[in-house]
């Protein structure tokens, strides 16, 4: 099963025109966005479909307030498809549509698509820096940062779901899907990442009340931590709302900004996530302020010193 | 017959959030946050009637800023003040949060006054504001 992560994450939202404005701000591009709505991608393909709540076409809410309709994985080939058919076709109704892509539920009711991915092939420079001992990431004379430098969502990362049952949740990702414990925040759940990803994490659990069960975030890899922090400025100086960051997790020591959303969840941009093979073991340390991050800071207006002297005529 | 001395100092530490006429039926927008103050304060017009609510969810016990955008504190259906955390709807009129995350809890309430000019100001202490 060489599930690779998700493609698209698919919300029923009850307002297509501020999401449509929202995630275009976000630096996502529109792909046939029509006023029911449509894909908003990343550079690679992966995105956010969204469309209005009582679009029939859309796979059947949660029983809670969140608006996470179906979560879209994407595979290496159709073998894997077929793979993922044969072990979930165990116990459940697993419905194979034309395009050969396969849907089905998990254990706590969550909608699953897997498909042969439809990623494209990035390939662009991480954030080059240069350090004393080290050799020069950028040549003389090229610069870091200037004003109008590109900063947009590269991929689709990671999804973060809240469930009542921690327990569940991991049995099934790892059992039934292949998914890999990464590192444990005790008293929140575990991170995973599938087979044939090697990033520390595609996917966190939280663990909630019934009545929560949803998206809490959704993450878009950056090109470095530059390109987060220069994203999110853009972003609050637009006037959305930032909610906790910029930052650097300790788990997965991704740099993290994020920001509330017209579509029920957060909006995280990540940069600089750790990768991860098998023979890592996972760490465990109990969830809190300390755990959950090295570094915090809040954006502030530009500031600088200076000015004119002090009791001089204006 | 009170003390005018008293009623200008009052006065004076009056916070000016708005005009009332700023704030149309079924509109919210947020001002501030005041001096000293990390939150802002939601100002909404529901059925005729003001309502001020201090702009921090209940979800966590900090409480945290609701909107997805400037102003933007309601859900698309414009039947609820909604944190767009994890779109928690609230009552406009009692705060009480009908669905989301913080199901049962409640918005902290900002006393306000409408002055004889319109102006619409915080009564009372703002500490805790």
């Amino acid at each position: 099963m060489n599930i690779i992560g998700p493609d698209y994450l698919i919300f029923g939202v009850d307002d297509v025109a501020a999401c449509t404005e929202y995630l275009t701000a976000w630096g996502l591009k529109p792909v046939n966005v029509t006023e029911s709505g449509g894909l908003f991608e990343t550079l690679d393909g992966t995105g956010i479909i969204v469309r209005h709540k009582a679009d029939p076409t859309l796979p059947p809410p949660l029983p809670t307030s969140n608006m996470l309709r179906q979560q879209v994985y994407g595979v290496r080939a159709a073998e894997d498809l077929d793979a993922i058919e044969a072990e979930l076709g165990r116990d459940r109704r697993v419905t194979r549509l034309s395009d050969g892509s396969i849907e089905f539920k998990d254990d706590h009711g969550f909608e699953l698509k897997f498909q042969v991915t439809i990623r494209r092939e990035l390939d662009m420079p991480a954030e080059k820096i240069n350090a004393p001992g080290a050799p020069a990431q950028r040549r003389p004379n090229e610069i870091g940062v200037w004003e109008e430098m590109p900063a947009l969502p590269r991929t689709l990362s990671h999804v973060v779901l809240f469930v009542p049952d921690i327990e569940i949740a991991a049995r099934f990702y790892c059992d039934r899907l292949g998914f890999v414990i990464t590192d444990v925040l005790t008293g929140a759940g575990p991170f995973l990442r599938p087979r044939a990803n090697d990033d520390h994490h595609t996917l966190f659990f939280i663990r909630t009340p019934e009545y929560m069960k949803g998206c809490e975030h959704l993450a878009f890899h950056m090109g470095g931590p530059t390109e987060l922090m220069v994203a999110g400025t853009r972003f609050v100086k637009k006037g959305y709302q930032s909610f906790w960051g910029p930052g650097r997790h300790k788990f997965g020591s991704n740099w993290f900004w994020y920001f509330n959303s017209p579509l029920g969840c957060h909006f995280e941009y990540d940069a600089d996530m750790d990768k991860h093979d098998d023979t890592w073991v996972a760490r465990e340390a109990p969830m809190g302020a300390e755990a959950s991050q090295i570094v915090l800071f809040e954006m502030r207006e530009k500031w600088a010193p200076g000015g004119p002297p002090p009791g001089a005529k204006h | 017959m009170s003390d005018p001395t008293a009623l200008l100092q009052h006065t004076e530490t009056r916070y000016l959030l708005c005009r009332a006429s700023d704030i149309g039926e079924g509109e919210a927008r947020g001002f501030g946050p005041l001096a000293g103050s990390r939150r802002k304060i939601i100002v909404l017009r529901r059925n005729g009637v003001l309502h001020a609510w201090r702009d921090a969810c209940p979800h966590y016990s900090t409480g945290t800023p609701m909107a997805w955008k400037t102003d933007a504190y309601m859900n698309g259906d414009k039947t609820h003040l909604t944190c767009h955390s994890h779109h928690a709807l609230f009552d406009m009129e009692t705060g009480q949060c009908i669905l989301g995350p913080c199901l049962g809890q409640q918005l902290t309430r900002v006393n306000i006054v409408v002055g004889d000019e319109g102006d619409v100001f915080v009564a009372g202490p703002t500490e805790e504001i």
